[in-house]
């Protein structure tokens, strides 16, 4: 089966073609490659229309739901649009008076031209010309094709039912709706129903049949190891709630967890309910410590999406915690069988000081494991520190980083002028002009420096490795990406960006010193092996393989060559413009990020999927490390490379192609 | 009249080719991970146009510029283009192609032309605000049973019927 990622591939387009051929095949055996069978719905002539397409909607409908309920698929396999409440009511008011008018919709038109109507060649004619029109007007239009989003919204959870009561209200409403039309239509007619009423009589008993069964089938069996929401099976008495403890469907076991932790699985959230101290002492690495009274709120965001693994030294406190969340409605909550002890003993126990032989398998696992697990978070002479401190997305606000300010392992980076500092900045934060960052290199005068020389500034402003550090930028959001992109050089990937700033802070009213901080310099090793910055060449290449995607995020007339401070204008051959400014709205003056999910939508339409190479320029590698900071970190983009050079040496470098 | 019984007699019988569609939808969505399509296509056809016409200003458009140089390139336009052969094997069958304007026969070629370019326009601006068509939205999206797509479905039968009476000359016999 395809996922969605991979719907660019030629084997893709080919199932499309036939998809297609089958799609236009049942439209034109309807009788919907005619114009006048179309519309006559609209006039009570002809009800086909409404036939047809109620008959195909609920056979997808509890196709679906039976494919799911026997888990041949799952809902995170398939894409579901999100919903835009203004869009779609304005968008359907305008296409049903199009339909009418025109007496077609796209795709019987197509399958229409094929049986020679001149008609829907023209009618096709008008909708390409309508969707140019719609180009060159999105600027106008853009608040009403934004006006409502909400998101994936399905109806039934709109409706406040259980999906299976919605598929069986479904199915009642579309077999009244068939017989509506049938004596409609022999109204019209005055022909009797013939052999059609053997049909309809066969599919009203399927349709209504299918779908109080796959009620029962739903209810009665858990989709798979890992039940979610939007599945067949939603899960909610007592009963069943009693049932899953029984058999035990509730637990996890540390060797599964240890082996999905080591796969850095997506979508798994390991939540450690100890005290505070005991969670500093020793977690589990990205485990996230949450109190057992604030579970239902912190994990609002994970509800029945992906796997949750609660756990604590023991057993008591998770079950009573998975069991609450269970209530809830939680789908996907699990608790670590014998708790950390346990973990620590079945996983982490050293081969050596096993009492049974084990088979070469295990004793490698075992390794695995003890690396993963205990190299960066073990007990050590120093305080130990967390790589997360909280829940936390890599942008951040600033009633969080009140929170965080008196932990050891937060080290604060301010990078407004240094007369705003001087006058007044967040206790303990140091000073940084990120183009102290910079140097020349190849004769290009704005690269971001070489790791060891990076290490040395990190190492000045005394940040270690396990620091989190949190960055603040003054009007430039694009300075806080570039310190971002100089730690992810370092392999640093624990860093948050303040969204909006200092003025976030400011505005916030949170306290503000005016002393210097006292900083203890560290040593930070110049390791870290940065895969993602390419040179020229690299760009080259994927301009001449036609590979890749290169996203230029320079302001738009700079990309089409009208303004240009280089030594030649334009752009780089088959790159793509997607101004920097795009990602960010500006708040009292000072521009910060969109929200996430909007970020997440814009970039869904441009790059094909989340393994699609990117690579992204500007002029001088600055905005760009925006750009990349929203792909990498925001948006989880996997292959985004950064051409630091851009632009500045792309112009100067007169055998490299322009466009 | 009794021609047209003919014809009608011809199509297949409408329950069986709405099975017949909800299965190559079912179909779709679990070899593709996505529905059915159609308008798409034709905007990804427009998008290549304006490409022809104007390079640099399409790529720099904020709506067909994220789809780049090769717009074409995208799993609903081969759809879009199976549909077509997909109803000519079916009309070829049933030999049913006949090249015509279809209408009312007291209709005129100008008003049935005039009146598909202009309703293809609003459809084709309509799906593109909406972001699908009667294939995408009012077909994939209500068997997906989302909410958006149960709104699309609502306000096109609302749209339509409201003014169905105003386009009824057209096909007047």
């Amino acid at each position: 089966m395809y996922q969605l990622d991979t719907l660019d591939s030629a084997k893709a387009f080919l199932a499309s073609l036939l998809i297609g051929i089958a799609f236009g095949f049942f439209l034109e055996r309807a009788g919907f490659g005619s114009s006048r069978k179309l519309t006559g719905v609209f006039y009570f002539k002809d009800m086909a229309v409404i036939k047809v397409m109620f008959t195909a909607v609920i056979a997808a409908a509890l196709g679906l739901t039976g494919c799911m309920v026997l888990g041949w698929v799952s809902i995170e396999g398939i894409y579901l649009m999100p919903t835009v409440y203004g869009a779609y009511i304005v968008g359907g008011l305008i296409f049903g008076v199009g339909f009418v008018m025109g007496g077609w919709c796209p795709g019987t038109a197509a399958a229409g031209v094929a049986s020679g109507k001149m008609d829907a060649l023209i009618f096709l004619l008008g909708a390409v010309i309508g969707s140019a029109l719609f180009n060159e007007m999105f600027g106008l239009i853009k608040p009403l094709y934004e006006w409502g989003q909400a998101g994936v919204v399905l109806v039934y959870d709109t409706l406040g039912m259980s999906k299976g009561a919605f598929n069986v209200l479904l199915s009642i409403a579309a077999v009244l709706m068939f017989w509506g039309c049938e004596w409609i239509d022999r109204r019209k007619t005055g022909q009797s129903l013939g052999e059609n009423a053997s049909i309809l009589k066969t599919l009203s008993v399927a349709v209504l049949t299918l779908a109080v069964v796959l009620v029962a089938l739903g209810s009665g069996q858990p989709s798979g190891e890992r039940p979610t929401g939007p599945m067949g099976g939603v899960i909610s008495s007592e009963s069943r709630l009693l049932e899953a403890i029984d058999m035990a469907q509730d637990h996890i076991e540390p060797e599964e967890l240890a082996d999905r932790m080591l796969r850095r699985e997506p979508g798994l959230v390991v939540v450690d309910i100890r005290p505070v101290v005991e969670y500093l002492d020793y977690h589990l690495p990205n485990a996230l410590n949450i109190p057992m009274k604030d579970l239902h709120q912190a994990l609002m965001p994970y509800k029945n999406v992906g796997t949750i693994v609660l756990y604590s030294n023991g057993m008591t406190h998770p079950v009573q915690a998975r069991d609450s969340l269970y209530r809830s409605g939680y789908t996907n909550a699990y608790i670590l069988t014998d708790g950390l002890n346990g973990f620590i003993e079945r996983c982490l126990t050293p081969v050596s000081l096993r009492d049974e032989i084990l088979p070469p398998e295990t004793t490698g696992k075992i390794r695995a494991w003890r690396s993963f697990f205990l190299s960066s978070t073990a007990p050590q002479p120093e305080p130990a520190t967390p790589d997360e401190p909280l829940p936390s997305s890599p942008l951040v606000d600033a009633p969080w980083l009140e929170k965080q300010l008196n932990r050891p392992d937060i080290r604060i980076l301010d990078l407004r002028s240094q007369p705003e500092y001087n006058l007044s900045h967040i206790q303990n934060s140091i000073a940084l002009n990120v183009e102290n960052l910079r140097t020349n290199i190849d004769g290009v005068g704005s690269m971001l420096q070489p790791a060891d020389m990076l290490a040395r500034h990190m190492s000045a402003m005394g940040i270690r490795p396990v620091d989190t550090v949190v960055i603040l930028y003054g009007d430039k959001t694009q300075d806080a990406t570039l310190v971002g992109i100089a730690l992810e050089r370092l392999g640093h990937t624990s860093y948050r960006i303040v969204n909006g700033g200092f003025a976030a802070w400011t505005l916030a009213q949170k306290p503000i010193v005016s002393d210097l901080p006292v900083v203890v310099t560290s040593d930070y090793p110049a390791t870290g092996s940065d895969k993602f910055s390419v040179d020229y060449r690299t760009v080259l290449e994927y301009v001449q393989s036609n590979r890749g995607m290169i996203l230029d995020v320079r302001p738009a007339d700079y990309y089409m060559g009208v303004k240009s401070d280089e030594a030649r204008a334009g752009h780089i051959p088959g790159a793509i413009n997607r101004p920097y400014t795009e990602d960010l709205v500006k708040v009292n003056e000072i521009p910060q990020f969109k929200p996430v999910e909007e970020l997440a939508k814009a970039y869904a339409q441009i790059i094909p999927s989340k393994d699609s190479t990117v690579i992204i320029h500007c002029r001088t590698g600055h905005q760009a490390s925006q750009t990349f900071f929203v792909l990498k970190r925001l948006l989880d983009y996997r292959n985004v490379l950064w051409f630091d050079a851009g632009w500045s040496q792309w112009a100067a470098r007169k055998e490299l192609p322009v466009e | 009249m009794e021609n047209q019984d003919m014809t009608k007699s011809r199509y297949m019988n409408p329950y069986l080719a709405g099975v017949g569609l909800g299965l190559t939808l079912l179909l779709s969505f679990l070899v593709l991970g996505a529905g059915l399509g159609a308008s798409s296509g034709l905007a990804r056809i427009a998008a290549c146009m304006e490409l022809c016409i104007a390079q640099a200003h399409t790529l720099s458009s904020e709506y067909f510029g994220k789809w780049g140089q090769n717009p074409m390139q995208y799993y609903l336009v081969f759809m879009l283009v199976g549909i077509f052969i997909g109803g000519l094997c079916s009309a070829l069958l049933a030999n049913r192609i006949k090249f015509q304007i279809e209408r009312g026969k007291q209709s005129s070629v100008r008003l049935r032309g005039a009146f598909a370019l202009i309703g293809g326009v609003l459809v084709g601006f309509a799906s593109r605000l909406a972001q699908g068509c009667t294939s995408g939205q009012a077909l994939s999206g209500t068997a997906l049973l989302l909410t958006g797509s149960f709104v699309f479905l609502i306000c096109l039968f609302v749209g339509g019927y409201a003014t169905a009476w105003l386009f009824r000359r057209q096909w007047n016999d």
